[in-house]
């Protein structure tokens, strides 16, 4: 029998997808650049089922990619022509919350924020927050390592995933974690979260859940400067403070977001600190005033305080919103995920606007200021044969991340927008050690391939050699 | 083993060529030595001590990043860190260096909130058994790019490479501290521990330890002191402000001494109390003195044997499998090894653990025997 006649079979005529009309929607994630068409897409009702279809695709090696939402931003769901999507969007179960042991156990097409949904009547979430929570979810999230706004006091989906049910590469199931962090041996489960579904497919998850914070409060500051904003989150991080969330906005990606009707930003603005803290009432009554005395140190023209619940919504709603909002004001953009040491990021944004220039090329910044992790929005018009320049230019601001000190990607991931890149950052003994991982989960390579490194074939001439990275250049690191 | 060779590196090129002079030896990786007894008992040819490999490689504190090399003493880290009015949020009670602390995945009291190294580790130099020098990672807090080879390394007990520098994200320092003692059982430890957390009161830490329930709780001076009034209304007339040293009890238990049996283990947070009520029965039954501290909420436990037979500490420590099959033992009384395998029931994932070391270490010359039977 043919694999698709078995996967048919297996799973069910109704859960199979090979119509060319149908299987356009999964042609692509939400880096719409890059679309390949699989030869099928399956819809496995249970864990049993994508078990069933891994075994069919391990013995007639088969490629297969899986698939959340299809939010994500680097490619990492891109299908591969001769292979098949493995979508877990019927995997939708909330199996447990447990709030006694402060946990919840879930199937991987859990969106994000239907967890803590369904952990609200106990008075507990579940912390990581990427900007698509609404639509994005778990399984994508353990895949790509998703942040979000509040990691930089929280941190992320791997520091609140306790187990994960996986099928790897051959078919079998297995467990990795367990009912504690403290268990014996290496972390796999570490090493599997954040791997861009390259080492195996969740099927269900057990996650963390955190009291809700007794209080929260947020402001947004504004600036006349970058330089001012960036400097009064290091005078916050210098007094001992660590805010729930410290996101900046510049004039560009203000105007965007100011463009819609709810907006609470100052639309003429330079540059907008959203600064959150949440915790025990006292002590954020006390580090809130303290934030504010620090921004006015700096030069801060306004700071408008969320005197209730909804402002606070409304303020995260356009911070979150602003990747879409950007579509207001120009036809097409590139989201990059570059990060820098936090001490460097009024360096990089001066470089990143020079460079824009170069290019006359408009760049849009939303960023993590508390982690240095940037979303540069590089705004262009495909009509307009902008694509190409762009492109170009989306790729070497995420490579000055890398000179700067930093990463290619703080939430993103690589996928297959940035594996070509990879280089830029891992030589090639980093990176043949990083395969050795690969090959002991997957050893024939099936398991979302294509993703995460580069090949010859994905990226022709351009990886090309390894250039040093400027820490070793500054004899801060060595490579041997 | 006495006459085993050492090889003790200062640099990173020095370990590297360390693995190539002692190709085809079997190495046994050493910091301060403070975890050579864990699981089972390497077989090797020599030694390789990362001692020497102690210097601080780069101090970030607006980065709130730390880079050091692995064979720094954790304290001396914390010393370093403090300077800045920063730490690495990690409390454990031995006194061993950065990359043992990782390869042991050791980890204190502040769990509870902070987890493990594998938390605050961001980057990682390795040197894998045939001299591959790996890097993976980098210097900032937030960072998808790779795999996280540092995840593996984490519980590795020098089987898959040596650690030769570390970065790790560091936190401010809080302003002020306190701690709440409350004599009680085990369930009442659980229960009231339950409703500091659910009452958002945020303590830090939540320890159960031999029979008293403490928990810190970290902030600004006003805060703290406001939460502590809160946790012991709840708590009742017996809780106690405690002094800052009430934790070095802790940190004794979980060390031991000569002649105990130290064993960790990991539960779902509910089994608390009856992994409490199993071992006190379990060692009255085989007439052992056992101690057991707990941060619940992370269900992690250490127990402690004291007197008694290596056949009674061997009795107990067979039991506690049967609760939770993954117990490592840290320290054997004498003969215990003679009676008790290093490790029960393997995890469901071992055909992994098996493959990752094939694929890191193929001839098992790193820390050979130091998972068996397991691998």
């Amino acid at each position: 029998m043919s694999w698709s006649a078995e996967l048919t079979e297996a799973l069910g005529r109704a859960n199979v997808i090979t119509d060319p009309a149908r299987l356009r929607t999964y042609e692509c994630d939400g880096l719409t650049g890059y679309r390949v068409q699989p030869a099928m897409v399956v819809l496995p009702r249970s864990a049993a089922e994508v078990a069933a279809a891994v075994r069919v695709c391990a013995r007639h090696g088969v490629p297969f990619v899986a698939r959340g939402a299809g939010t994500g931003l680097s490619g990492g769901a891109l299908p591969v022509a001769d292979g098949i999507v493995i979508s877990l969007q019927k995997l939708r179960r909330v199996v447990e919350v447990d709030p006694v042991n402060l946990r919840a156990v879930v199937e991987p097409g859990v969106t994000n924020l239907d967890i803590s949904k369904a952990a609200a009547p106990y008075g507990l979430y579940y912390a990581p927050d990427p900007s698509s929570q609404q639509v994005c979810t778990i399984g994508g999230n353990v895949a790509e390592n998703s942040g979000g706004a509040h990691c930089l006091k929280y941190g992320f989906t791997v520091n609140h995933v306790l187990a994960a049910e996986v099928v790897l590469a051959d078919g079998t199931v297995t467990t990795l974690g367990g009912d504690s962090a403290q268990l014996p041996g290496y972390d796999l489960l570490g090493a599997f979260i954040g791997s861009e579904g390259t080492l195996g497919i969740v099927t269900q998850v057990t996650v963390r859940l955190l009291a809700k914070p007794a209080a929260v409060r947020t402001m947004v500051a504004d600036f006349a400067t970058v330089a001012g904003a960036g400097d009064a989150v290091t005078g916050i991080i210098a007094a001992g403070i660590v805010p729930a969330a410290v996101e900046m906005l510049d004039n560009l990606a203000i105007q965007a977001v100011a463009a819609s009707t709810e907006s609470v930003y100052t639309p003429d603005t330079v540059a907008a600190l959203v600064v959150e803290l949440d915790g025990p009432p006292d002590d954020v009554a006390e580090q809130f005033d303290e934030v504010q005395e620090i921004c006015r140190e700096h030069g801060c023209t306004k700071i408008m305080v969320a005197a209730d619940a909804e402002q606070r919504r409304l303020i995260w709603t356009g911070r979150k919103a602003a990747f879409a909002a950007v579509g207001r004001i120009s036809p097409d953009y590139f989201v990059q995920d570059g990060v820098v040491p936090r001490g460097r990021l009024a360096e990089v944004l001066g470089r990143i606007a020079a460079m824009a220039d170069d290019a006359g090329i408009r760049v849009a910044n939303v960023f993590h200021a508390g982690d240095g992790n940037l979303h540069p929005l590089v705004l262009y018009s495909e009509a307009d044969g902008e694509h190409d320049r762009a492109e170009r230019l989306s790729t070497e601001i995420a490579e000055l991340c890398v000179e700067l000190g930093g990463s290619l990607s703080g939430e993103h991931g690589i996928g297959a927008d940035k594996a070509c890149s990879m280089p830029r950052m891992f030589g090639e003994d980093d990176l043949a050690t990083m395969l050795r991982l690969r090959t002991a989960f997957d050893p024939d390579g099936l398991c979302n391939p294509g993703k995460v490194f580069p090949t010859p074939r994905l990226c022709g001439e351009r990886p090309g050699k390894y250039r040093p990275h400027p820490l070793e250049e500054a004899g801060v690191i060595e490579r041997l | 083993m006495s006459t085993a060779t050492t090889y003790r590196p200062a640099t990173l090129a020095e370990l590297r060529d360390a693995l190539v002079d002692s190709a085809g030896e079997r190495l046994a990786v050493a910091g301060t030595g403070s975890a050579t007894a864990w699981g089972g008992e390497p077989v090797h040819d020599a030694v390789l001590d990362t001692t020497a490999m102690s210097g601080l490689i780069s101090c970030n504190p607006t980065d709130l990043t730390v880079a050091v090399q692995a064979g720094m003493p954790f304290a001396t880290l914390q010393e370093t860190l403090a300077e800045h009015d920063q730490w690495v949020a990690l409390d454990p009670a031995r006194a061993g260096t950065v990359g043992g602390l990782v390869a042991t995945a050791d980890a204190g009291p502040v769990r509870h909130t902070f987890g493990s190294l594998r938390d605050s580790v961001i980057g990682v130099t390795v040197v894998l058994a045939d001299a591959t020098v790996a890097r993976s990672g980098g210097y900032v807090i937030k960072n998808v790019a790779g795999y996280d080879l540092a995840k593996l390394f984490h519980g590795s007990l020098g089987t898959l490479g040596v650690l030769a520098e570390v970065v790790l994200r560091v936190r401010p320092r809080p302003a002020a501290t306190a701690t709440l003692a409350v004599p009680c059982d085990a369930a009442t430890a659980f229960d009231l521990g339950g409703r500091l957390i659910h009452g958002s009161l945020e303590p830090v830490a939540v320890e159960w330890c031999d029979g008293t329930l403490l928990a810190r709780f970290d902030g600004t001076s006003g805060g703290v002191e406001d939460r502590l009034r809160r946790a012991r209304a709840l708590a009742g007339s017996d809780a106690t402000d405690a002094p800052a040293d009430a934790w070095s009890v802790v940190a004794d238990l979980v060390s031991g001494d000569d002649g105990d049996t130290v064993v960790r283990l990991g539960t779902a947070p509910d089994r608390t109390p009856e992994l409490a009520a199993l071992v006190a029965r379990e060692a009255a039954a085989h007439a052992v003195d056992a101690a057991m501290t707990s941060s619940p909420f992370a269900g992690a436990h250490t127990v402690r044997l004291r007197g008694g037979s290596a056949a009674a500490h061997a009795a107990v420590v067979t039991a506690l499998r049967t609760e939770q099959p993954a117990v490592t033992v840290c320290r054997w009384t004498d003969g215990l090894r003679a009676e008790l395998p290093a490790w029960g029931e393997p995890p469901p994932a071992v055909a992994v653990l098996r493959a990752v070391k094939r694929a890191f270490d193929p001839d098992d010359r790193l820390g050979r025997g130091r998972f068996a039977p397991w691998f």
